[in-house]
């Protein structure tokens, strides 16, 4: 039960803004697709909500065929980046609309549509400016009453559009935690769209993260930010980077070392690609097995220690990043040259197109055993 | 009063050199004003008041310039609706829509603006009169539309079409569809859209496009001159009234002329009024 999304296809002319995209959603489920701007995730909500339709793929919510419904009939609540509150009416006015719009039959009695505009002011906490007119409101109420009127309608499945684009980082930090509690005491359906990493793993259940129209990763924060599944995942979400590699009769060459790598025969692979994050390369006092590394720059920014450093084997510096208790006192400043150690790699085995067909997390010291190439685990599903 | 403006807006303290080039610039702008608009208005109420206040109510209490008011007043009053169902329609499609065509449309709403009234009155002749593609078919069904009402209003609508158009779609395309998007999702109709969505946050873009077309349907010449066929009492608008004055009796060409320039003034006064009552307004809020 829940969203169903298969093989969708949205083309604009010459770009595609929708590639293949499946994608299910389970009922309360609060989803946040994730990725930069023209990577599709708008084209994936107007499609939901009804404002565009696909070239070829389906929508179904619980079984039932959701494309063939248009806008106004399909239930489903929208929630824009600029929040699209009719500036000639009152935030009571605003948020009844969706209720007095509906055919006679259908339509609440006045009571009980003021009933309802109350009760939901309420909920997001505005009651005392029911009478207001959005000009007169500060971004972070504009929201709120965007979102009432969303919820006025009792919708199915709440999309949200860049829900705190708009506004600046303190009301955003509050306005988010404020709607994931919001979300857990409504449980109904969600899915947000933003480009901000740190919005969507603190916010979601699931995180889809979609590049050039493509699902890349479907997972949960946790999942996603440590075993990213593809190269732009991994730069991405987990700030990874690319380090120059070789991989020659069955050795992979990198960092100044050689490693023995298996599961190569897959002839899909065309192109492989190294990556490592901030936090997978920390100083050690042990030098037997390390790196000589020089620090190129520190910088120290509440708690953290940001550290460029020049590796052997690698041209652009890489960044690392500690917290101020790892370093334990060791202190650190540029042109110091320090024993490193690296406590992760992923390679990743890729297409001709630059799809991910294989991808293998590793420690490097183990020289012995060889790396395995796995097969690329992309959806759970 | 752009040189105020200008001088305003960028907020030094004018020196004393800046001053005097402030002094010369406003008066060179006032005394343009003056001698091209003010000026004229000064000549036709004298012109017209010239032999005093009985002789002008006299001239405009004429049969045929009564019945030039009457005409002009019916022929605005079907070509303007019609302008303004047009204007409405033509934004709504140009913004809310994509469709073949958009491009020509766009084109053929500017079309009257950049054809010579003149032409657009002979075309109408070339199709609506007596030997024209349509003239015969529609006569022998008993309709006159050249030399007649139903050729003044075709050349009016024709003249005053860009009008309520053109203010519309520059407000709404700026607008967006967002706003209607929104309604729509929460389960509104498209009139219910249009009524309670966009007209609100157009309607005083529409206001000033209606003013502006009425004052130029009121006062169109040469479209409406050529399909008139000047029959006093009959189909000679305020204009054509005017200028046929002219001709014969040069102060009631003036006093009829007032009528007309009095009706510049209550547009243009009717427009200041909209704007200082409405200007935040007219955005939305």
């Amino acid at each position: 039960m829940g969203i169903e999304i298969s093989h969708l296809q949205r083309r604009f002319h010459q770009s595609i803004a929708l590639d293949d995209v499946s994608l299910s959603i389970a009922d309360g489920e609060f989803v946040a697709l994730l990725g930069p701007s023209g990577s599709g995730k708008t084209s994936l909500l107007r499609i939901l909500a009804g404002l565009d339709l696909p070239d070829a793929g389906s929508v179904e919510r619980d079984g039932e065929d959701l494309l063939v419904l248009d806008a106004r009939r399909r239930g489903v609540g929208l929630v824009f980046q600029h929040y699209a509150l009719f500036p000639h009416m009152t935030v009571a006015q605003n948020v009844a609309f969706g209720l007095r719009v509906r055919p006679w039959r259908q339509r609440p009695r006045a009571s009980a549509i003021k009933q309802r505009v109350e009760e939901l002011l309420r909920r997001v906490e505005l009651e005392h400016l029911s009478a207001r007119y959005p000009a007169q409101l500060s971004g972070g109420q504009r929201q709120r009453v965007a979102l009432a009127r969303a919820l006025a309608i009792q919708p199915r499945l709440l999309l949200l559009d860049e829900p705190f684009g708009a506004l600046d980082a303190q009301v955003r930090v509050t306005l988010r935690r404020w709607l994931r509690e919001f979300h857990r005491s409504l449980g109904i359906t969600t899915l947000f769209v933003t480009h901000d990493q740190d919005e969507a793993l603190e916010m979601a259940d699931r995180v889809v993260v979609m590049n050039d129209g493509r699902i890349e990763q479907i997972g949960t924060p946790q999942d996603i930010h440590r075993h990213p599944a593809t190269p732009f995942v991994s730069r991405f979400i987990a700030r990874g980077q690319a380090i120059p590699v070789e991989v020659a009769n069955g050795t992979l060459r990198a960092l100044g070392r050689a490693w023995p790598i298996g599961g190569l025969a897959d002839e899909r692979i065309a192109s492989i690609a190294l990556h490592i994050r901030p936090q997978d390369i920390f100083p050690t006092q042990f030098h037997r097995e390390g790196w000589q590394a020089r620090v190129l720059n520190v910088r120290r920014v509440a708690g953290a220690v940001r550290v460029s450093l020049l590796l052997p084997g690698v041209e652009e510096p890489l960044e690392a990043e500690w917290n101020e208790r790892e370093l334990l006192g060791q202190a650190m400043a540029a042109g110091d040259a320090i024993d490193v150690q690296i406590q992760s790699l992923t390679v990743y085995g890729c297409d001709a197109q630059g799809r991910v067909v294989a991808s293998k997390a590793f420690q490097p010291p183990q020289g012995a055993s060889p790396i395995t190439l796995g097969s690329w685990r992309r959806l759970e599903a | 009063m752009a040189a105020t403006a200008a001088a305003v807006s960028i907020g030094v303290r004018p020196s004393r050199s800046a001053g005097a080039v402030r002094a010369v610039l406003i008066s060179a702008a006032l005394l343009v004003l003056a001698w091209l608009l003010v000026l004229p208005l000064v000549v036709i109420f004298t012109e017209a008041l010239r032999q005093g206040w009985s002789f002008y109510l006299d001239a405009i209490g004429q049969a045929d310039s009564l019945a030039a008011v009457r005409l002009t007043l019916t022929v605005a009053a079907i070509a303007v609706p019609l302008n303004l169902v047009f204007g409405l329609a033509a934004a709504w499609a140009m913004t809310h829509f994509a469709f073949p065509g958009k491009a020509l449309l766009s084109a053929l709403i500017d079309l009257p603006f950049s054809v010579s009234p003149v032409v657009a009155g002979m075309m109408l002749i070339l199709v609506f009169g007596q030997d024209g593609w349509l003239g015969g078919w529609i006569q022998s069904h008993g309709v006159q539309v050249i030399f007649a009402l139903p050729g003044l209003v075709l050349a009016t609508v024709f003249v005053t079409l860009p009008f309520v158009a053109r203010e519309l779609i520059a407000l709404m395309q700026a607008q967006g569809s967002e706003l209607e998007e929104a309604a729509l999702t929460l389960g509104a109709s498209g009139w219910r859209i249009f009524w309670h969505v966009t007209l609100p946050r157009v309607r005083w873009a529409l206001f000033y496009g209606v003013l502006l077309c009425n004052a130029r349907a009121m006062g169109e010449f040469g479209a409406v001159y050529v399909v008139s066929g000047h029959l006093p009492g009959l189909t000679n608008t305020l204009p054509l009234q005017v200028d046929q004055l002219y001709q014969e009796n040069f102060s009631a060409a003036f006093a009829v002329a007032s009528l007309l320039a009095l009706l510049t003034l209550l547009t243009l006064g009717l427009k200041r009024w909209l704007e200082w009552r409405h200007g935040g307004a007219r955005n939305g809020h």
